[in-house]
């Protein structure tokens, strides 16, 4: 943990949440762990903000969960995603790539700068 | 997953949360001693970074969107429990609640039956009745054919202008004779009226035209109505043709009543004939109603002026009518009002009254519930300390205050069915428009909307207030107050008092009235109806030799009567056809022989046939003169006797016995002969007990030929030693046998007396009821108030005693502050009181309106109820325990 944490920008955890459960059925612990390990120690999930937003997506029917036995043997609650999730994610990457697109225009063009 | 399966399988969802956190939990716990470190290092790392398990938890909780009824949930049960331990307060409420909308929704739902429903008829608030206003201002439905012709004529304004009348018509030859209930109508009746014929048609212009010149003409067909075709008929098919007896007559039958057809002017009449009025008829005898409908886009005041101008044109053409007509003024009224006519004074009154109990109901619930809040406000400001959130309390107060509104409700729903239940059995009287036995009242869902909206509102804005102000409030202030409670007097408890002030003073009036109405009735007892009703009965039947066994009508009473005083068991029996408190009678005109036509003292009289010994029979004291006997008989002299309202009237000096009168001279049909006055009877009440006698003459039925009496209908009267139901069958058998006529079965003359007052028995009981129910709900509001004020004051009244204070001189303290709210409701009431209780003149009798002795009365029993009230609480504070007064809290 040598770089600084930085804080996640409303509404894209969900997105984040999303992105990594494409991947297949996966517990919290290691939607956590995935997306600290993806972003390179950048960005680190709270417990207290990861759970009631994957709550939050289940009872959207964004995902779906499941009790099933992990990898240590004990049982936990994968979550994947759902039909109405998959669509979700596409139209919010969109718009998300798009406004990072729009912030980058801005941050350097030379008007800006100058 | 579902919402619904969500909020059903919290447990569930719980413990899989908890699995969910606790895998997490362990998972970094596991990492941490992978990376290196000790297990206890491990775990107090992990929890470090965790961070609080139940806040996470509570986040996933919201998520869950089954939150706020979770909540409800919660509040629900905690609200159980509280009202669980405090019983007496949740019965107060909930019985204030129940009683005031169970009476509002009972009494409502008669009022709107009665007053606002509307008229049974296609675009019913056009239908009209029309009213002829003499020049001394009192009005009359009755219509004359002269008169109805020249309504009919103002085809401008009205249409389906028809007349109609009731009158029994008995069934002859079947198996069992029996009355049929007929209203006679001319044919536009049925449209106006939208009836449904579902067999055969209606009557033709033919058939409602008079062919002769006889002075009432018959018709010759008949409508049944379905019940009655069903009943008598056995529902017969083929029934449309066939020819009936009624009356003597033969009618065919050309049509058959849809069932369910409903008519406003009659309960449920067995059969529909013709009413026969000629389009040129002269006839000015008023003998039946005329109804009609406004024309699309006619006003009230159009059709009223085009009256006018028909009146005008009236006197034209009638120069010399009679002096019934000479100063009539023509208007319309709309046939509601008319139909519903005096009822309508009282019963919004009695709806107003009701009204008054549920205002009592309300601020009694408001007062209790405010009570009940501030006794809590410590309470809430300790869970406001601990970190409860406003809008959390708030709404757990209010879940608590609509719960026993509900309640409140629920009951009120009950009370109120079990209420109108008991008002039809109390006493369906002659309350217009209810049907019969009161099938037409049903509870009506707009009221009991409303009754629910009342007690819902109260309970919301009665439970906010409170709640708002208990947890707005500085909380130091909240839980340090409460530690040194002393001297919370009334004027902290301002609200409550003013509330207590409207309730006492509210009953009073509500009292005051009932007050009134009891005087009422009780004057009304008082009336001495001008005969004797005790051990008398009587029965009513149409004279009509066609089916008798008897030569003519005079053989015929005498042979009836004959045969009724030689039963053993009767004492007299006599023939009337006015019989006391049947009327009101028409009245025809009267001159006084040798009199200027033109002068002053003549005038109408209502009249009628009586037997010689009526007069002994119903122990009418005779005045001056003699009664009929035996000699009076067609060819002996006429005579006629007078009551002491005609010998006042008509003879304001001289002496009527010297007079001779002659009955509706110059009318054809209807003219008598000269008659000499034998006798002054007193005073009869023929109409209400309430309503002076109007002049009145009898003539001896014997001096009068078949053809006057024939069809006429009487009442049989008998006087017997003791009333018993096998003398009634026994008089009713022999009556039967001697006039061959079907015999209706004997009612008492009492029971008609007691009838005649059933409405201001009914007034004065529900008034009572209401009066006695706001006495309660006052009592028990400032008894609330008090004892909840000597509850907050016990450490005060402590101290007091342990400084030596004497229990009396506590109980006059606590007594003086309830006294004074007594005293000042009072004031407020009486003043309210003189103002209002002029609105009930039209419902009193024999007493004022601001009647002293109810004035000085009622008030002293109000004010002894509220002395009673505070005083168990007072005594309550003398038996207070210094020591543990002190400890207290």
């Amino acid at each position: 943990m040598t770089q600084p944490k930085s804080d996640l920008p409303q509404g894209t955890l969900d997105l984040l949440i999303l992105k990594v459960v494409t991947l297949g059925p996966i517990h919290g612990y290691a939607i956590a762990q995935r997306i600290q390990q993806i972003s390179r120690d950048v960005l680190q999930v709270q417990q207290g903000s990861l759970y009631p937003a994957l709550h939050r997506l289940e009872n959207r029917g964004l995902l779906a969960a499941e009790w099933k036995d992990s990898e240590t043997g004990r049982q936990a609650k994968f979550y994947r995603l759902t039909a109405k999730g998959q669509t979700e994610l596409k139209s919010e990457t969109e718009s998300w790539k798009q406004l990072a697109k729009a912030v980058r225009l801005i941050l350097e063009s030379s008007e800006a700068n100058g | 997953m579902s919402w619904w399966r969500r909020l059903l399988k919290r447990g569930e969802m719980e413990r899989h949360l908890d699995a969910e956190l606790r895998f997490h939990f362990d998972g970094l716990v596991a990492d941490n001693v992978r990376a290196g470190m000790s297990e206890p290092d491990a775990r107090r790392s992990a929890r470090l970074e965790f961070g609080g398990v139940e806040q996470v938890k509570e986040e996933c909780r919201d998520a869950r969107g089954t939150r706020w009824a979770e909540d409800l949930w919660q509040d629900l049960h905690f609200a159980l429990r509280t009202l669980r331990k405090t019983p007496g307060f949740a019965i107060a409420v909930i019985g204030t609640l129940a009683l005031g909308i169970g009476m509002n929704t009972a009494i409502f739902s008669v009022v709107n039956t009665v007053l606002l429903k509307p008229v049974h008829a296609p675009e019913p608030d056009r239908v009209v009745t029309f009213i002829a206003t003499n020049s001394g201002g009192s009005t009359s439905s009755l219509a004359s054919d002269i008169k109805f012709n020249l309504w009919r004529e103002q085809t401008s304004v009205f249409e389906d202008v028809s007349g109609y009348f009731l009158s029994p018509l008995d069934l002859t030859g079947i198996d069992q004779p029996q009355r049929a209930e007929a209203i006679f109508i001319t044919k536009d009746y049925f449209r106006l009226f939208g009836l449904p014929i579902a067999q055969g048609r209606g009557f033709t212009d033919e058939e409602e035209r008079p062919t002769g010149t006889k002075l009432f003409e018959k018709g010759h067909v008949v409508v049944l109505s379905d019940a009655f075709w069903k009943r008598v008929f056995d529902g017969d098919p083929k029934m449309v043709g066939k020819v009936i007896s009624l009356g003597g007559d033969p009618y065919q039958v050309v049509g058959i009543m849809a069932s369910g057809a409903q008519t406003e002017t009659a309960e449920s009449p067995d059969v529909w004939v013709p009413l026969l009025i000629h389009p040129n008829s002269e006839r000015q005898v008023h003998y039946f109603q005329a109804l009609g409908r406004l024309k699309p886009g006619v006003t009230f005041d159009k059709a009223n002026a085009q009256l006018r101008l028909t009146t005008q044109e009236f006197r034209r053409k009638y120069p010399k009518s009679l002096s019934t007509s000479r100063g009539d003024t023509f208007s319309v009224q709309p046939m509601q009002d008319v139909l519903v006519g005096d009822v309508r004074a009282s019963l919004l009154i009695l709806a107003c009254a009701v009204g008054v109990v549920l205002l009592i109901a309300c601020a009694n619930v408001a007062n209790l519930l405010l009570v009940k809040a501030a006794g809590r406000r410590r309470e809430i400001a300790m869970r406001v300390a601990m970190g409860a959130a406003r809008g959390r309390i708030i709404r757990q107060l209010l879940t608590e205050s609509v719960l026993l509104a509900m309640a409140g409700v629920a009951l009120g729903l009950a009370l109120g069915v079990a209420g109108i239940h008991a008002l039809l059995a109390l006493n369906p009287v002659d309350l217009p428009r209810i049907g019969q036995n009161g099938s037409n009242v049903a509870l009506d869902w707009r009221v009991f909307v409303f009754t629910i909206l009342a007690g819902l509102t109260t309970g919301l804005v009665f439970g906010l207030i409170p709640a708002l102000q208990a947890s707005r409030a500085d909380l130091n202030s909240n839980l340090k107050e409460s530690s040194g409670r002393t001297g919370s007097g009334l004027h902290q408890n301002r609200t409550r008092s003013l509330l207590v002030i409207a309730e006492m003073s509210m009953a009073l009036v509500l009292l005051i009235g009932a007050a009134l109405l009891i005087r009422t009735l009780i004057a009304l007892c008082s009336v001495n109806p001008g005969f004797d009703a005790h051990n008398v009965v009587t029965t009513r039947t149409t004279l009509d030799p066609r089916f008798t066994k008897a030569p003519g009508v005079n053989q015929l009473v005498q042979n009836a009567l004959g045969r009724l005083n030689a039963l053993s068991g009767v004492e007299s029996a006599g023939l009337t056809g006015l019989l006391p408190l049947a009327g009101p009678f028409s009245s025809l005109p009267v001159i006084v022989v040798g009199r200027a036509l033109d002068g002053p003292s003549h005038g109408n009289s209502s009249y009628g046939q009586v037997s010689a010994d009526y007069f002994e029979t119903l122990k009418i004291p005779l005045l001056r003169g003699r009664t009929f006997t035996d000699a009076d008989r067609l060819e002996s002299p006429q005579v006629a006797i007078i009551n002491q309202a005609m010998a006042r009237h008509f003879w304001p000096d001289g002496d009527p016995l010297n007079s001779q009168i002659q009955i509706a001279r110059g009318l054809p049909g209807l003219e008598e002969p000269v008659r000499q006055i034998v006798g002054i009877v007193g005073d009869v009440h023929d109409d209400a007990l309430t309503r002076n006698t109007l002049p009145a003459l009898f003539v001896p039925v014997a001096q009068r030929p078949d053809a006057r009496t024939v069809g006429s209908s009487v009442a049989w009267v008998v006087r017997v030693h003791a009333e018993s139901p096998s003398l009634n069958s026994a008089i009713q058998n022999e009556l039967r046998e001697a006039t061959g006529l079907p015999v209706p079965s004997l009612r008492s003359m009492e029971e008609i007396v007691a009838k005649s007052t059933a409405r201001q028995n009914l007034n004065m009981l529900l008034m009572n009821i209401f009066g006695g129910s706001a006495l309660l709900l006052a009592a028990i509001g400032i008894y609330g108030l008090i004892a909840y004020s000597v509850q907050q004051r016990t450490q005060e009244i402590g101290i007091r005693m342990a400084l030596g204070a004497q229990p009396g001189a506590i109980r006059s303290m606590v007594l003086v502050q309830g006294v004074w709210l007594a005293l000042i409701g009072v004031a407020v009431g009486i003043a309210a009181a003189f103002g209002l209780t002029r609105l009930l003149t039209s419902l009193l009798f024999g007493v004022q309106p601001r009647d002293p002795l109810v004035f000085v009365a009622v008030p002293v029993l109000l004010a002894a109820v509220a002395l009673l009230a505070c005083y168990l609480p007072a005594r309550r504070a003398t038996q207070i325990n210094p020591l543990e007064a002190l400890r207290w809290e």
